[in-house]
């Protein structure tokens, strides 16, 4: 068990930078999410740790030893591939066993431990069989089992459960999850579904086109999103971005979005003026946070129903105001029809203020 | 080992076909006049023959050229409609296995055959032409002037249609069956599906069933020295038999002249190859 | 059926028959005495049946086939493994690696591949007579592996690129290094491909004439395919005895054939379609 620190960290394919001057670290024992869409370097990242990938720039340490010129074998990792990446000519055993044979280890210990975690996975009836014969997720927990018999130092995870369907996939979620917390052993998980990072991990990391863009726990990134793209990947549907610009009239502030205007408060007003790179702004709210009026309302914002989607027990409401659509999150109301008129109102502690022009949180 | 067995001699005999030799020394430059020699001779190329229009022997580069235009196209067309047609017949893969067997026999063996079916006697062509009545036509085919190199040509389809056939049923294969389905479905008949999607998406396997059909042709060498020596007469020879005639056989070995004939050849075989190259990249 | 189908499947069956003919036509004639066949193998009045002709050729005086069945197995055999040995090393190399010039190199393998085996003969010739192994099975064993590598190596690299890497990088975590992915993971993994290389060049060195013909000068040394032609006379041919030799010398290549069926039409399709 050990921690790992990653120090600017770049790696470029061709005139492609792949990761660019990445820095995190992360605590012995503590499961850490590397979340972001496909291209963004969380992969290339997870194999610079691995040593499949050679850095360019920047350190890897792992524990307190500094592993840029180890090759994978000496850095006491286990890696789960997205696709398992197990050895179709050997059987399950043998598949579980190959990191002790390669290390030497006496039969007899071998024996004790693949037998142990085939236990730990339930996998102890497939033992002899080839992984051809098994299904996806039981090939997953052969992959699982691969990574777990060494007792490494670090498990790094690259998408493992993608590959599932959906029912077995939250059931695997948990299933890990508990292994970990079981095992204790660090773990860096690369994956680009913002539920498993939600549900699973101790920190966050997401990164966007090869640059780390906020490292924090999940309720923080949720909440307190630190740039539009993290405010915008996280959270089901996206948050709103609406544009507008900072006007004063008489001592007040408000945010102009064309067809509407949102007066700010006193505190608001203050941090927009100190942090704001110029008057263009982005005004971002969640659909969550957005309550829908048939009646007009004080504060409210008028606008057209444009498509109702029904989720169940909730909908999401399209609302038409001027040009841009407003995605409503709203528990079922009576009759909504469609160019009905509606009334919206944001809640005040839940509306996000970016600069435009830096993409960096200002409220 | 490559370098010491096939680029080093490659170049060698390049290199070769522009010197002077007597027996295996270099005794000076010729510039091309181991060229001019082989294209001069008439077992090469025969000017006379070929201008009167005659038969052959019209010399060894003459019949590759012919072999190429006559065998080629015969063995990829019979190879697609046969890959077409035993996609729907029960046992195909049965006769399939037995057309492609020509590619796995010996040449030789393959000259054997040929030489075989057309003996005047014992051969099963002569015994259909009787049957039909021709009996005067019957002879050895392989060992007339008129007929020699036809009869090995037309034998060499039966040979090579194999490989074409193999090629197109995979190549059929990798069609997603959908593409089928939905032509149906927009009323194409039978010949027009065939014409308008089958042929235009095999034809990444036309151009490789092509390059290799037409290399083999230029490079063919067993069945003809089994089946017929080149003769009667030089009648059915090829280039690597004249070239093996100069090199190994006649005494002294003439190995500029076998030098350049197989220079012209692998002239062949690099131009066309670098004209399908460029078919493809296109 | 309909009309149609019965039409397509009696023109089928009629082309099989035209391509098995002269199969049958050898075989009968090869176990036939050469008085009735001599006229024609599919006359069946008298059919007397004989092994003479395979005794005769087999124990030969000149031209035993037993001992160029000797011969040739001497020298396919090696001439299979050893390429396979060396250009699945420099395929592996080809398909995983990166280093200076490799595209170039690669792009010449490919150019040799199409190389007529005339061209290199006269200066091979010269080097084995040169180098003393002229007339020797060594000699033509050197020869046809160097011949064979060039496609085995693009046969194998193709398929190398096919296998995942994530299996290789997996191994390599686990702790084992390039020489142990290479024979653990990466070799038993290709055992398909390797059997249909086998297959396929086996069949080559074995029906190989042109090679043989020039380097094999004595009788004694003789390669099957380079008997068969000696039992042709000049003016008769005994086609009991010819038909004899080529069915057992065809007989190799076909068991071959029988046996590895799926992985040869894999291999004959492979190495050409996606090279």
């Amino acid at each position: 068990m050990a921690r790992v620190a990653v120090r600017n960290l770049t790696k470029k394919f061709g005139n492609v930078t792949a990761v660019n001057r990445l820095t995190l670290d992360v605590r012995d024992g503590e499961f850490v999410v590397l979340l972001g869409p496909s291209g963004c370097g969380k992969t290339t990242t997870l194999r610079c740790i691995a040593g499949l990938e050679a850095p360019d720039e920047g350190e890897i340490y792992i524990g307190d030893k500094l592993v840029n010129e180890l090759p994978p074998k000496d850095r006491n990792i286990a890696m789960v591939f997205q696709s398992y990446a197990l050895y179709p000519h050997m059987k399950v055993y043998d598949n579980i066993a190959f990191p002790l044979k390669m290390r030497k280890y006496p039969k007899s210990e071998i024996d004790r431990r693949v037998r142990e975690v085939a236990r730990l996975l339930k996998i102890e009836e497939l033992l002899d069989r080839k992984p051809k014969q098994l299904s996806g997720g039981q090939q997953q927990r052969v992959a699982l089992g691969r990574a777990l018999v060494r007792e490494p130092d670090v498990f790094l995870m690259d998408e493992p459960l993608s590959n599932l369907d959906a029912k077995l996939r939250v059931y695997m979620r948990a299933e890990l999850k508990r292994l970990q917390r079981e095992l204790k052993v660090t773990t860096i998980y690369v994956t680009h579904d913002q539920v498993e990072a939600m549900t699973m991990a101790d920190r966050i990391a997401v990164m966007n086109n090869g640059v780390l863009q906020q490292y924090a726990e999940a309720s923080e990134i949720y909440s307190r999103p630190s740039t539009v793209f993290v405010a915008g990947f996280i959270g089901s549907p996206p948050m709103n971005f609406i544009e507008c610009t900072l006007v004063e009239e008489q001592g007040e502030a408000y945010l102009d979005a064309g067809a509407f205007r949102y007066k700010l408060s006193e505190e608001q007003a203050k941090l927009v003026r100190e942090k704001a790179s110029s008057s263009e702004l982005l005004l971002g709210v969640r659909p969550e946070h957005i309550t829908l009026h048939l009646k007009p309302v004080e504060e409210g914002i008028k606008g057209r129903v444009y498509v109702v989607e029904p989720l169940g027990a909730e909908l999401i409401v399209n609302v038409k105001i001027g040009e841009s659509i407003l995605k409503v999150k709203t528990p079922v109301h009576g009759e909504l029809k469609v160019d009905q008129e509606v009334w919206v109102s944001f809640n005040r502690d839940r509306v996000y203020i970016f600069d435009k022009r830096t993409e960096e949180s200002i409220i | 080992m490559l370098l010491l067995f096939v680029i080093y001699p490659f170049v060698y005999t390049v290199c070769g076909s522009f010197l002077k030799w007597k027996g295996r020394s270099i005794v000076g430059v010729a510039g091309v006049s181991n060229y001019q020699r082989v294209l001069g001779s008439s077992d090469i190329l025969n000017v006379r023959r070929l201008l009167k229009l005659k038969g052959p022997p019209l010399g060894a580069l003459v019949h590759n050229l012919l072999w190429i235009l006559i065998q080629v196209p015969l063995s990829t067309a019979l190879g697609l409609l046969l890959a077409v047609l035993l996609r729907d017949v029960k046992g195909g893969v049965v006769i399939k296995s037995v057309i492609f067997l020509g590619m796995v026999i010996p040449m030789v063996v393959g000259g054997i055959l040929l030489r075989f079916i057309y003996d005047a006697h014992a051969g099963v062509v002569n015994a259909v032409i009787r049957l039909i009545g021709l009996g005067k036509y019957a002879k050895t085919w392989t060992a007339h002037p008129d007929t020699a190199l036809y009869s090995l040509i037309v034998g060499s389809v039966w040979i090579w249609t194999g490989f074409s056939m193999v090629l197109y049923s995979a190549g059929l294969e990798s069609i997603p069956k959908e593409i089928f389905e939905a032509a149906r479905i927009d009323g194409a008949s039978g010949f027009r599906i065939f014409w308008h999607i089958t042929v235009p998406m095999l034809r990444p396997i036309t151009i490789v069933v092509l390059t290799m059909s037409v290399l083999w042709a230029l490079k063919v060498f067993d069945i003809v020295f089994v089946a017929t020596r080149g003769g009667p007469g030089g009648a059915s020879s090829v280039l690597a038999l004249e070239m093996y005639f100069r090199a190994f056989y006649h005494m002294p070995p003439d190995y500029g002249a076998a030098m350049a004939i197989v220079t012209i050849l692998t002239l062949m075989t690099l131009g066309f190859a670098v004209y399908v190259f460029r078919l493809v990249v296109k | 059926m309909s009309r149609k189908r019965v039409l397509i499947h009696v023109v089928a069956w009629s082309i099989a028959l035209i391509w098995i003919i002269p199969y049958l036509g050898v075989f009968i004639a090869s176990v036939r005495p050469y008085s009735e066949i001599v006229d024609g193998w599919w006359n069946l009045h008298p059919f007397t049946l004989t092994l003479d002709s395979y005794s005769a050729v087999w124990n030969h005086k000149t031209y035993p086939l037993k001992r160029a069945f000797v011969n040739s197995i001497l020298i396919a055999i090696p001439a299979t493994i050893i390429p396979i040995l060396v250009a699945s090393l420099a395929a592996y190399s080809f398909a995983r690696f990166s280093f200076p010039v490799k595209d170039m190199l690669f792009l010449t393998i490919v150019a040799l591949m199409s190389l007529p085996q005339q061209v290199v003969i006269i200066p091979v010739f010269f080097l084995m007579s040169d180098m003393g192994l002229i007339n020797t099975r060594l000699g033509l064993i050197l020869l046809h592996s160097s011949f064979g590598l060039p496609w085995i190596i693009l046969f194998l690299r193709n398929f190398f690129m096919t296998l995942p890497v994530e299996v290789e990088e997996a191994a390599r975590i686990d702790g084992a290094s390039d020489f142990q992915v290479y024979f653990r993971i990466v070799m038993p993994m290709s055992l398909p491909a390797l059997a249909s290389i086998a297959a396929l060049q086996f069949n080559w060195v074995w029906n190989d004439f042109f090679f043989a013909l020039i380097l094999l000068l004595s009788p004694d040394k003789y390669v099957v395919t380079q008997t068969i032609p000696m039992f042709i006379g000049r003016y008769l041919i005994s086609w009991d005895k010819v038909a004899a030799a080529s069915i057992l010398d065809m007989s190799v290549p076909l068991v071959v054939f029988a046996l590895l069926q799926k992985w040869y039409v894999k291999g004959v399709v492979g190495g050409v379609i996606k090279g």
